[in-house]
């Protein structure tokens, strides 16, 4: 119990020293998006008849006509009042948007997550147990496959396969079959809300619409994951402690699992938050490919069209993401490994 | 045990049920239902809101009416808009007065909004007083059928309604059809109005209060919008209704997706495959390919006409007889499309007033070259050419092509690829020298297309070319009653738009509509988006 509130403590702690960070993170975005070359109200004053006067009304809109310094002055306000302002794209105000978006990319990464987990570690482990036999060379094959196939390929490849010739999966376009009715919202996560709902057939009907992109997402972060647990399930496999446990005569089950995984884990807990974090931002292939309703499709979408709010609103999003991933990340080293503590 | 089992029956047997009493009712629906996909977007439901896409033309054409509509005509075997045929849409009948300073409408009886209140005159007038008032995207274009001010519009009685002009434009009525001017429901807007917002632009942005086609069931902005039919709507041509049931129009970024998806027979309709994947599927014959070339759009080459060396029309026309105009064609679009190069003209004039037409330049690096020495620039000069990256698909081709043919002449060219934002304000700011683009206009007539193409210091004007004398000419053209004298007017400004060759005009790209071969009534709009009023289900 006690170290429980201890490590609750040093998280907050943890926490607080990042918020530092991400007032940079704001300022650095805010000022980034001022200087890049496009002007928004030129872009989005694209009617077949739009003039000056138009780009002035838009300028107005987003608050350009001020100066730089007034608008970071009104933009931290906002912020602080939990405002991130408006899109032009969407027409939405930012908050709502990646309110709604942020649960899809979430559910996806954290599905494509847990099936590169689930396949990476035991692969990790044989390949590790028998290295440079014919089971460690097929890993490697497989990886290598896995990181060099580009997403939008694997995800085209997938899509051409299950939709398009067996048409055993639906339609890829969103998270759910447009004709199903969504369950009343939660969480955000819809495998969930339908669970809570006891709605099993729109469960399944998320679930196939999921397991192709998390699949394509996956394939991509095999490689990283299964190499590190490789790596140090080696190391560990040859130290002191492994060849006491075998002279000991404990079973292979107890050495491999118990002594010799738990050791050589804490790698594979760096890597994975840090390959979360990517993925949450960077899957803007798999989400354009899949018509997935995500947060990274949406900033990419804002930053070509210069729409400043979006991007900003995204960034500080991801900052905010990455601070808590490796806020859990420490505190689950602290549960693998009771010697460290996080400060 | 055995209690247990039963309870497993039971629940089974019920999801039995509900799945089998689920698939029939979407199997009905389905055949009713049109499905949309597009690589756009829908961000407003109102389309006078700046920043509106194109897919928000759409679905505002199906969920609000205006007084007029335009009517159809076959092109090549095709059916696309009619600028000169007018119908009425909200207007039972409308009556140009013998001056053409009056226009006077007759309202429909049983006109209704979709909550059931009657469509007025005052609607109408709080409607248009909208749109030329209010800080909004329609402004800018009824000012180009003279129609500007609150002042010019009156309520007769409820179901007469008169428009003013201050001198006869031809383009006054059909500005009326365009997307802009929809009449709304004055008194469901006015309740949702505010001090700050008089015209409820904040509201309207996210409901609807019209009386059209289609009523919005769900929007999502960037997602997707479910309309559902208006069934008291028989505003169609013969007064019919709209055939779908239900629409859904639905982004799926990705254009192999979308290909996929029409493939499939999962999406009825889609407009913007890529030219590779609308041939493929016309070649594999399952599906309707409607190819219309965009007749009231044009891709062009531009030049900045105000920064040296293109300041000297001896370059540009060197430039415009360097360019392989037949191989740039076949690999940025597989030739689907019009060319609107090639032609002969005899005696070296222009065979029509109309906008555009084939111009008699092709590829010939002899006359190029001696261009070149004219103009001085006997060892060529290097510049660059821009794209936006949204048209790489098309531009990336041609403009390797372009590199190479010019390299030929001694002119070095540096090809750079622009986000679409910083594209769009450095052509407003007039600072790239050399670039491609298209342009569309909604009302193709020649002197629009000069006029707003080729005048003034504005982002449409690309060559910012500034010629007192074409200028002149087509604002002359502009109110030109008279039949043949527009059509001398028209061939003055071909004849002088060759001459001083400001841009090159490369071609027309084609609309390619892929769509299930049960469906019919497809028509290409001025707004190069799918009416979907128009379309119905064999």
């Amino acid at each position: 119990m006690t170290t429980l509130g201890a490590t609750a403590i040093r998280a907050a702690r943890r926490f607080a020293s990042s918020l530092p960070a991400l007032f940079g993170v704001l300022i650095f975005t805010f000022l980034l998006m001022r200087v890049l070359p496009g002007d928004p109200a030129v872009f989005f004053a694209s009617g077949p008849n739009s003039g000056k006067e138009e780009i002035e009304t838009i300028r107005k809109q987003m608050g350009l006509d001020k100066p730089v310094p007034q608008q970071l002055f009104l933009y931290l306000y906002d912020v602080g009042r939990g405002n991130l302002g408006r899109s032009l794209m969407t027409g939405q105000n930012v908050t709502k948007d990646l309110r709604e978006r942020l649960p899809a990319s979430l559910e996806l990464t954290f599905s494509a997550l847990l099936i590169a987990l689930v396949l990476a570690i035991p692969l990790g482990v044989l390949a590790a147990l028998k290295p440079g036999s014919l089971v460690d060379h097929g890993v490697r094959l497989f990886c290598a496959l896995g990181v060099c196939v580009p997403t939008f390929v694997s995800g085209l490849l997938l899509i051409y396969i299950f939709y398009y010739l067996f048409g055993v999966s639906p339609d890829p376009t969103g998270r759910v079959d447009i004709f199903t009715t969504l369950p009343p919202a939660h969480t955000g996560f819809l495998l969930i809300d339908f669970a809570l709902a006891g709605d099993f057939d729109g469960w399944w009907a998320a679930f196939k619409q999921l397991i192709l992109p998390a699949c394509t997402m996956a394939l991509f972060v095999i490689a990283p994951l299964a190499r590190i647990t490789r790596a140090s399930m080696l190391a560990s496999l040859g130290s002191d402690f492994v060849r006491t446990a075998r002279s000991v005569g404990l079973s292979w089950w107890r050495i491999i699992v118990t002594y010799a995984l738990r050791n050589a884990i804490l790698p594979v807990i760096t890597i994975a938050g840090i390959v979360f974090s990517t993925m949450l931002g960077a899957n803007v292939l798999v989400e354009k490919v899949f018509s997935w309703p995500g947060v990274a499709s949406y900033a990419l979408d804002a930053l070509l069209s210069s729409d400043y709010a979006p991007v900003q609103g995204f960034v500080l999003l991801m900052a905010s993401v990455f601070v808590i991933v490796n806020l859990v990340v420490d505190v689950l080293y602290g549960i693998a490994d009771p010697r460290i503590s996080i400060g | 045990m055995g209690l247990m089992y039963s309870k497993q029956m039971l629940g089974a047997a019920a999801a039995l049920a509900f799945f089998t009493a689920a698939v029939p009712a979407n199997a009905q629906t389905r055949a009713e239902t049109l499905r949309y996909v597009t690589g756009a977007a829908v961000n407003t439901l109102d389309p006078n809101i700046p920043g509106s896409t194109r897919e928000a033309f759409a679905v505002s054409l199906s969920t609000y009416d205006r007084l007029v509509s335009f009517g159809r005509k076959q092109l090549n075997g095709k059916w696309v808009f009619d600028l000169d045929t007018i119908r009425g849409e909200l207007a039972e009948s409308f009556d140009v007065s013998p001056d053409g300073l009056k226009i006077t409408f007759k309202l429909r009886k049983d006109a209704k909004f979709q909550d059931g209140s009657p469509v007025t005159a005052e609607d109408v007038k709080w409607s248009l007083d909208r749109a030329v008032t209010a800080k909004i995207l329609g402004k800018a274009q009824l000012l180009t059928g003279s129609l500007t001010d609150a002042s010019q519009f009156k309520v007769i009685d409820p179901l007469t309604f008169e428009v003013t002009l201050p001198q006869p434009d031809k383009l006054a009525l059909p500005n009326l059809a365009t997307v802009y001017p929809i009449i709304i429901n004055s008194k469901l807007a006015k309740a949702h109005a505010t001090e700050e917002d008089p015209w409820a632009q904040a509201w309207l942005k996210e409901n609807t209060a019209g009386s059209g086609a289609y009523i919005v069931e769900t929007f999502k902005p960037g997602e997707q919008v479910i309309l559902k039919r208006n069934d008291a709507w028989n505003r169609a041509a013969g007064d019919k209704q709209a055939f779908f049931k239900r629409l859904i129009i639905q982004s799926v970024p990705e254009p192999a997706t979308r290909a996929n998806l029409v493939e499939k027979g999962d999406a009825d309709i889609v407009i913007d495959l890529q030219a590779s994947d609308a041939q493929a599927l016309e070649a594999k014959g399952k599906l309707q390919v409607i190819s219309t070339p965009q007749y009231n759009a044009i891709t062009f080459i531009s030049m900045n006409n105000q920064m040296p060396p293109f300041d000297k029309p001896d370059v540009r026309r060197a430039v415009a007889y360097a360019l392989p105009y037949d191989d740039m064609f076949k690999a940025a679009l597989f030739s689907r499309g019009d060319l609107l190069a090639g032609a002969t003209w005899a005696d070296g004039k222009p065979p029509s007033g109309a906008f555009p037409i084939k111009q008699p330049i092709k590829l010939d690096l002899e006359k190029a070259k001696a261009y070149l020495k004219a103009a001085g620039y006997p060892d060529g000069f290097s510049t660059t050419f821009s794209f936006n990256v949204g048209q790489s698909a098309t531009a990336e081709p041609m403009a390797a092509l372009l590199k190479e043919s010019l390299a030929k002449i001694g002119i070095k060219v540096d090809i750079q690829k622009l986000p679409d934002a910083q594209m769009s304000t450095q052509i407003t700011e007039k600072k790239l020298p050399f670039f491609t683009e298209g342009i569309v206009a909604w009302l193709p007539s020649t002197d629009y297309f000069y006029r707003n193409f080729y005048t003034g210091n504005q982002r449409w004007n690309y060559s910012s070319i500034d010629n007192a004398e074409l200028t002149a000419v087509a604002q002359k053209a502009r109110f030109e009653a008279d039949k043949a004298k527009y059509e001398a007017d028209g061939k003055v400004l071909n004849a002088m738009n060759f001459d001083l060759m400001p841009q090159i005009p490369l071609w027309q790209p084609s609309q390619d509509a892929v769509m299930a071969s049960n469906l019919t009534g497809y028509t290409y709009q001025f707004h190069r988006q799918v009416d979907y009023r128009d379309l119905s289900r064999k």
